[in-house]
């Protein structure tokens, strides 16, 4: 007897253990993705850190791609094995499910102490490169590198939240870069992809497809929400200091040597856009978007005044404001949205003064404006412009000997050539068109390849290559002048810009038919000469304009743009676009909404809000702002409730009752009343069973009633079979009621 | 010192709390065979992940709010107000579904019992998972992942080593969809209880013999039970584990035409009883075990008993008169189970 006691104990010992075991590997291996969905997410990664690769450096972006490429190949062989094993077992019918959870992503795991000492060699190595590439950056490296890193460790489902999570961060973080319409479109279908994968897993079953759907519904039906947090909820102002973006700086810069501007008219990218309101635009040549003032010229390259004196000068911008307002040229106001160019020079047409919101915006004396910080967002200020308006009448004498030195001896044929004609032409106007005049009619071309000049000589240039892009020209104009005793200067910015009015909003009063704005890109760089002329101040003169008049007048000529298209190369080059009337049709539509996407809602500012709120609700006062918030968060809230109710009840909505349906439940109802209840599991049947059992008397005329409700719910009949039917059931409730009676 | 002073103070906490949460849930869900999934027994709250992704969505909008980016707060916005979307589509994709369940199911000891919840609906819903409540009954997480219009069957798993009668308490009931950031919860009372019947032993068949019931109470049960064998010989019938040896058709096993055993008369006649004092062993336990077996065995041989569990005869509810077939079984068998 006690052998046999000891024997169930240790065999009940032994199944416990077995228990304990069995939910002990349970919950080791509980976690394990469908082989579909590894790979998902796999593509997830790459996809993610695609977006922000520009901002990563190299040798960061090559560990990111091995390691993406290492856990492809684990999944591949993963594969493998999956299919070896499932081979071994393909008997059952259960098998399906089964293989498609071995599939899993175990695969992906690598021993921790070869994961660890990676992971502490790759931060080492952002620690060591954190100085060069800044703070942001290395942060940027480090979220990156354990995004990437995180793939192999898949233990649990907490690791792949993080994963996920760490996936929208980079999104997110990707945002600072960029904001434009096409990006944030793409964030948000990357956005949809990662939560699409995190949906895949809860709902295993459905195709991947679908499940993009489920989640563009769900971030549809949220958009309602974000709409009213974004409008209605407080603007903050930042709560610390954070490192800065140090992204590659675009368009012009502060010193330009001849051929500098061909390579950024290169490039398609937007510069900054303007918008005239109602007014009408001024025509192309006289488009001249001012960005900086180019004084210093070393014989090589022309840059800008130095900082320290040009803040001297500063002064006395705010002076000639008032002046121009009262000479009486019309004025023409506008706004400019500045696209981030990591810079922080700003665009105006001269001369002009800032109106609205002007903080943060210095003007200078040379008529340009400087933002205070780097542009790293869009930013849009308003400027009202005197086209017609003198530029600075008085020129201090400082300023004079800065606008006439040069270094001696730099290009002595120019030199020569400047007192030849200082000699001929004593009025300086007269000497510039004289200038103009040579280069008009030389054999002087325009181009966006000009032959490589030795040193950056202007004699080669004008005497032998005689090829040139706008600053060559410039430059050579105000070498001129200034050799031949007058002050001359060198001025960048934009030339033009192109117009689009498609954002016609369809109003039918015709008010706002001439609504549209002004594109200015990379391509419209440019860059033009002012001379001093006594009592008429500083002159704008735009020597390409006598060698390529078509450039000033109306923009590239079309043997420009194919130039540009063969220099760059790619398929979807601007002058391809131009050429196919639909695809710039779609180009310009998009463009529009660009437009408005930056001006409403990157450049929605806290003094927008307020003045939403102001226009929706009067004078603001903070409990009034308090309650409107709450109000619309609630009301979009419930409306979301509402909308998801309705959405759920349709669906849910109970099928019409058959003619027998209602019958039968007429005689259940009778039933009831005799304390008889069909409980709702019970089948008709079993019920009619037990009504036999209680009332005999009922028993007959219930059990043919219960037979003709199971025949017409539950047999395939034709309608005219199914009618006789109705009327003998029909029948047999009539028996059924009346014996009920008696 | 101070991690255990808290932890003694912690417990009655938590107890209290649990003694009320108990006492409200019996409130809000009373036990039913049946129960539909609605606004009244549906409990929604935030996962950790769910938390975690709030937190997660609090530091996009502090970068958002650092950088000024009107996109990055966009972003965090669109982040937040998908948690409260998914919180009303988690809760529309766990209610309306109806769980039906019978309450009692028998089996051994050691033997895996099936608690079938039937599930139907009238869309479709994702990711339905059960399990037992009590976290003691360690019980597996059953899950459906996709659960389309119509019905559906999960089956919780419940294994014991006692005998008795189980209450298992409620079922939780829960659904992670649509995205982990909430889980539904519903605690079901279906009143499950399971009757567990002693663990079969087999018995070596010398060490008992079916006694007939006697008819006076004075004499030895043993005694009557010799008598058997002077009864007349009726026929041969195929041995079944756990018969007498005595009765072996020796002759017929010899000449190689199988293992009978001989019948008699009297037998077939004859009320036979199980009887728990006579089985061979000191303990309870493996005394219900045989007669476990012993029923098992005698049912499968179409055989007619007794069970006689008290040695007091009057006492009429331990004592099960002699009949077959299978209710007869159960019926002797949940007596073993419930035996105290």
């Amino acid at each position: 007897m006690i052998f046999f006691n000891n024997k169930s104990k240790k065999v009940s010992a032994d199944a416990v253990g077995g228990v304990k075991m069995q939910t002990k590997s349970k919950a080791k291996s509980n976690f394990d993705l469908s082989r579909k969905n590894a790979w998902l997410l796999w593509l997830c990664q790459c996809l993610n850190i695609s977006v922000i690769a520009l901002e990563l450096s190299t040798w960061m972006l090559a560990i990111i791609a091995l390691s993406l490429a290492w856990q492809a190949l684990l999944l591949h062989q993963g594969r493998e094995k999956g299919n070896s094993l499932s081979k071994n077992k393909t008997v059952s019918g259960h098998t399906h499910r089964q293989n498609s959870r071995q599939n899993s992503r175990q695969g992906t795991n690598v021993s921790p102490i070869v994961l660890g000492i990676f992971a502490l060699l790759g931060c080492v190595a952002i620690v060591i490169t954190a100085k060069e590439v800044g703070i942001l950056a290395s942060m940027l490296h480090l979220l990156c590198f354990s995004y990437a890193l995180k793939g192999f460790e898949l233990r649990s489902r907490s690791d792949f939240y993080q994963l996920l999570l760490l996936g929208l961060f980079v999104l997110a973080a990707s945002l600072i870069f960029r904001q434009d319409l096409a990006f944030s479109l793409i964030t948000f279908a990357l956005l949809v992809l990662t939560l699409a994968v995190l949906l895949q897993f809860f709902s295993f079953e459905k195709t991947f497809v679908t499940n993009i759907k489920v989640v563009v519904i769900l971030l549809c039906q949220s958009a309602i929400l974000a709409i009213v947090l974004f409008l209605v909820f407080p603007r903050l102002s930042p709560f610390w200091q954070v490192p800065l973006a140090k992204s590659a700086e675009t368009g012009l810069s502060d010193t330009v040597k001849p051929g500098d501007i061909a390579n950024l008219t290169r490039s398609t990218k937007l510069a900054f856009r303007a918008d005239f309101g109602q007014q009408k635009v001024p025509n192309y040549s006289q488009l001249y978007w001012r960005a900086m003032v180019l004084e210093e010229y070393d014989g090589r390259q022309w840059s800008r005044q130095h900082k320290f004196t040009r803040n001297k000068t500063a002064a006395a911008a705010k002076n000639f404001s008032f002046d121009n307002s009262a000479t009486g040229v019309s004025p023409l106001s506008y706004q400019v949205l500045v696209e981030p160019s990591f810079q922080k020079y700003l665009f105006a047409l001269a001369p002009s003064v800032v109106t609205g919101d002007a903080k943060g915006i210095q003007a200078q004396a040379d008529h340009t404006f400087n933002n205070s910080k780097i542009i790293s967002q869009a930013k849009s200020y308003r400027l009202t412009s005197y086209l017609t308006a003198p530029l600075t009448l008085e020129l201090t004498k400082q300023s004079r000997q800065l606008n006439l030195s040069y270094p001696q001896g730099s290009n002595p044929r120019l030199e020569q050539l400047a007192l030849q004609l200082q000699h001929n032409y004593v009025d300086v106007q007269a000497r510039a068109q004289a200038v103009l005049n040579i280069i008009n009619k030389e054999n002087y071309s325009y181009t966006l390849q000009p032959p490589l000049l030795k040193n950056n000589s202007l004699d080669q240039f004008f005497f032998d290559t005689q090829a040139g892009f706008c600053v060559h020209y410039a430059s050579v104009f105000t070498f001129v002048m200034r050799a031949s005793g007058s002050p001359a200067r060198m001025v960048t910015g934009y030339l033009g810009g192109e117009y689009n009015g498609v954002t016609n909003t369809g109003d039918n009063t015709g008010k706002l038919a001439n609504k549209g704005h002004l594109s200015i890109y990379q391509y419209d760089a440019h860059a033009w000469s002012e001379i001093w002329v006594e009592g008429k101040g500083w002159l704008r003169i735009d020597p390409t304009s006598s060698v390529d008049p078509e450039r000033v007048n109306s923009g590239w000529s079309t043997q420009l743009l194919q130039q540009q298209s063969e220099l760059n190369n790619d398929l979807f080059s601007l002058y391809r676009m131009k050429n196919i009337a639909w695809l710039n049709a779609l180009r310009l539509q998009f463009d529009a909404l660009d437009y408005q996407w930056t001006r409403w809602v990157i450049g929605f500012t806290t003094k927008q809000q307020y003045d939403l709120f102001k226009n929706w609700f009067g004078q603001m006062v903070s409990w009034k702002l308090a309650l409107i918030i709450a109000v619309s968060l609630v009301i979009s809230m419930s409306m979301l409730m509402l909308f998801l109710h309705l959405l759920n009840r349709s669906k849910t909505k109970p099928q019409s009752l058959t003619k027998w349906q209602i019958l039968y439940q007429k005689s259940m109802a009778k039933l009831a009343k005799q304390g008889m209840d069909k409980p709702s599991s019970m089948t008709v049947n079993d019920f009619a069973k037990e009504v036999r059992q209680q009332c005999p008397e009922l028993a007959i005329v219930f059990t043919r009633l219960s037979a003709s409700y199971n025949r017409l719910c539950y047999q395939t009949l034709s309608t005219n079979e199914q009618e006789k039917l109705m009327l003998t059931m029909q029948q047999q409730y009539q028996h059924f009621i009346q014996v009920l009676k008696k | 010192m101070a991690a255990t002073a808290k932890f003694s103070l912690a417990r009655p906490v938590r107890r209290f709390f649990q003694k009320h949460f108990e006492r409200w849930l019996a409130r809000r869900i009373p036990s039913q065979q049946e129960h539909q999934l609605n606004s009244r027994n549906i409990m929604i709250y935030p996962t950790r992940f769910g938390l975690a992704y709030l937190g997660f969505v609090v530091l996009v909008f502090l970068l958002g709010t650092n950088y000024q980016n009107n996109i990055i707060l966009l972003f965090s916005y669109l982040l937040a107000s998908l948690f409260i979307s998914v919180m009303l589509h988690s809760f529309y994709n766990f209610s309306q579904l109806r769980f039906y369940s019978v309450a009692k199911q028998q089996g051994y000891a050691e033997e895996v019992l099936y608690f079938a919840i039937k599930i139907t609906t009238e869309k479709t819903h994702y990711d339905i998972n059960a399990h037992f409540t009590d976290k003691a009954l360690n019980s597996q997480v059953e899950k459906i992942e996709l659960c389309q219009q119509g019905s559906h069957e999960l089956r919780l798993v419940y294994k014991t080593l006692q005998r008795g009668k189980h209450w298992l308490g409620r079922v939780t009931v829960f659904s992670e969809y649509s995205l982990g950031l909430f889980k539904s919860k519903s605690i079901l009372d279906f009143g499950h209880y399971a009757i567990i019947y002693p663990k079969a032993k087999s018995l070596i068949a010398d060490q008992y013999q079916l006694s007939a019931q006697a008819d006076e109470p004075s004499i030895d049960s043993y005694q009557s039970t010799n008598s058997v064998g002077t009864d007349d010989f009726s026929e041969l019938k195929s041995f079944v584990r756990g018969e007498s040896k005595a009765r072996t058709a020796w002759k017929q096993l010899a000449k190689g035409q199988g293992h009978y055993s001989k019948h008699y008369q009297a037998e077939q006649s004859q009320l036979h009883w199980l009887k728990l004092s006579e089985m061979p062993s000191n303990d309870v336990e493996i005394q219900l075990a045989y007669l476990s077996f012993l029923i098992g065995e005698l049912t499968a041989s179409n055989q007619s008993f007794g069970l006689q569990l008290s040695t007091e005869l009057s006492c009429q509810s331990m004592n099960i008169a002699p009949n077959s077939g299978f209710h007869h079984q159960q019926a002797c068998l949940t007596a073993l189970a419930l035996y105290s």
